[in-house]
């Protein structure tokens, strides 16, 4: 047996993290790095900002792994949260920030990959996929770019050239429609 | 459990999707800290959202990596649950503190309540106005204090390498039209006390930021070395 495997689930694997084993640290950076450094390259566009905020996000996790509540089917979805929010701290704080002449919004381009491409690659067993599909094409594509770009609702709203407010109304509209459908 | 009004319910929404910023960002990490009910609508987001990121092409990490997070181990945690955190362990702790310091109002709830703890054990007088100073790479490396009594104090966390025959200059910027202004320069990495007379109030998102600069500080009155660490204002809690 190798890998996660021995640990039976991420879960356990986290939790031995906690206890100091640097085995499960390992397992769960084979079974997750590689994702992980995908879903940062999306956001930062930079493959070694991408892999910083991978080794940020394992150092986080060996020091944190005791915070995690070991709740069954969110081991996954917690370690990614440390890797959103690491990168979400980088986005903001860092590159938008600078003391510079321009204090404007980095470049917006939405890169090589639209929003419908993004749905498409969503899994049909998802009822996420089933529910955005619901949603109508502008409102769909808003939700997809703010979570798979990591804007702003101010980074949202000076892209789409719409008013900050009707950009919050509709994220917040179509964020309730999501949770009526998917329950 | 009951449901969260709708306002809560797009606010835990949000907060998962990522893009709350200032007041709003602060008032999701405080109720993320808080309220349980907030905390288990915020989970229920992330794990409605989570096949969205596995949208995103894996990519195989060079192998270098893994060398650098082991290299890491070592010094990011001496003795495994056992030790006790660091003052800048414990900021690092905060899920928090991963949020953004940046653009942010009266953000970054516990980021500020670690920061408020050091400051507090330093002494009787919480400050107004905390700005914690984040190196280029994200790392928390120094405080800045502003009380109501006007006086300011920049405590490092960690220490800063000065190249030879430069020194670092402190800068706030409090408003786009007057620019950065000087308001210190040391040669090294220690507690200073800094002058802001001549300058408005310090307020929230005003910014601080240190540069290395020539000694005698910079020839142009505005920053022109490399930017050692920077942050905005927020007000404590």
């Amino acid at each position: 047996m190798t890998g996660l495997e021995r640990y039976g689930s991420i879960e356990n694997a986290i939790r031995a993290v906690a206890s100091g084993d640097r085995q499960a640290l390992r397992a769960i950076y084979d079974a997750e790095g590689a994702r992980l450094n995908g879903i940062a390259f999306r956001m930062l566009r930079s493959r070694a900002a991408a892999e910083d905020v991978v080794q940020d996000t394992f150092l986080k996790l060996w020091e944190a792994a005791g915070r995690f509540d070991g709740r069954t089917g969110y081991g996954r979805a917690w370690l990614t949260t440390l890797l959103r929010n690491r990168t979400l701290n980088v986005l903001r704080s860092e590159a938008r920030t600078e003391l510079v002449d321009d204090f404007e919004p980095l470049g917006l381009e939405t890169g090589s990959e639209s929003a419908e491409e993004r749905m498409t690659r969503l899994s049909d067993e998802h009822a996420l996929k089933r529910c955005l599909e619901g949603l109508d094409a502008a409102r769909r594509k808003l939700i997809v770019l703010a979570f798979t770009e990591g804007l702003s609702h101010g980074e949202i709203a000076a892209k789409l050239g719409a008013p900050l407010g009707t950009v919050k109304s509709w994220l917040r509209r179509s964020l309730l429609s999501l949770r009526e459908c998917m329950g | 459990m009951s449901r969260l009004p709708d306002d809560l319910e797009t606010l835990a929404g949000e907060y998962a999707l990522g893009t709350l910023e200032g007041a709003e960002l602060h008032r999701a990490m405080q109720l993320e800290a808080k309220d349980l009910r907030f905390r288990e609508a915020v989970i229920s987001w992330r794990l409605r959202l989570a096949p969205l990121d596995d949208t995103a092409a894996p990519i195989t990490p060079t192998r270098s990596l893994w060398v650098r997070i082991e290299a890491g181990l070592g010094v990011s945690r001496q003795k495994p649950v056992a030790a006790r955190p660091s003052r800048l362990a414990q900021l690092w702790d905060s899920l928090n503190f991963w949020r953004p310091l940046g653009l942010a109002g009266g953000m970054a709830g516990l980021v500020l309540a670690a920061v408020l703890a050091v400051t507090v054990a330093r002494g009787p007088v919480a400050p107004l106005y905390v700005a914690v100073l984040n190196t280029s790479d994200g790392r928390a490396a120094a405080v800045v204090n502003v009380y109501s009594n006007g006086q300011v104090t920049l405590i490092p966390l960690e220490d800063i390498s000065v190249p030879q025959g430069r020194i670092i200059e402190v800068w706030t910027l409090q408003n786009r039209e007057q620019g950065p202004v000087s308001i210190g320069r040391i040669d090294r990495a220690r507690t200073l006390k800094l002058d802001l007379k001549n300058l408005g109030k310090p307020e929230a998102n005003h910014l601080f930021e240190l540069t290395l600069e020539p000694p005698g500080g910079s020839p142009t009155g505005k920053p022109t070395g490399p930017i050692l660490m920077k942050g905005l204002a927020a007000r404590s809690i």
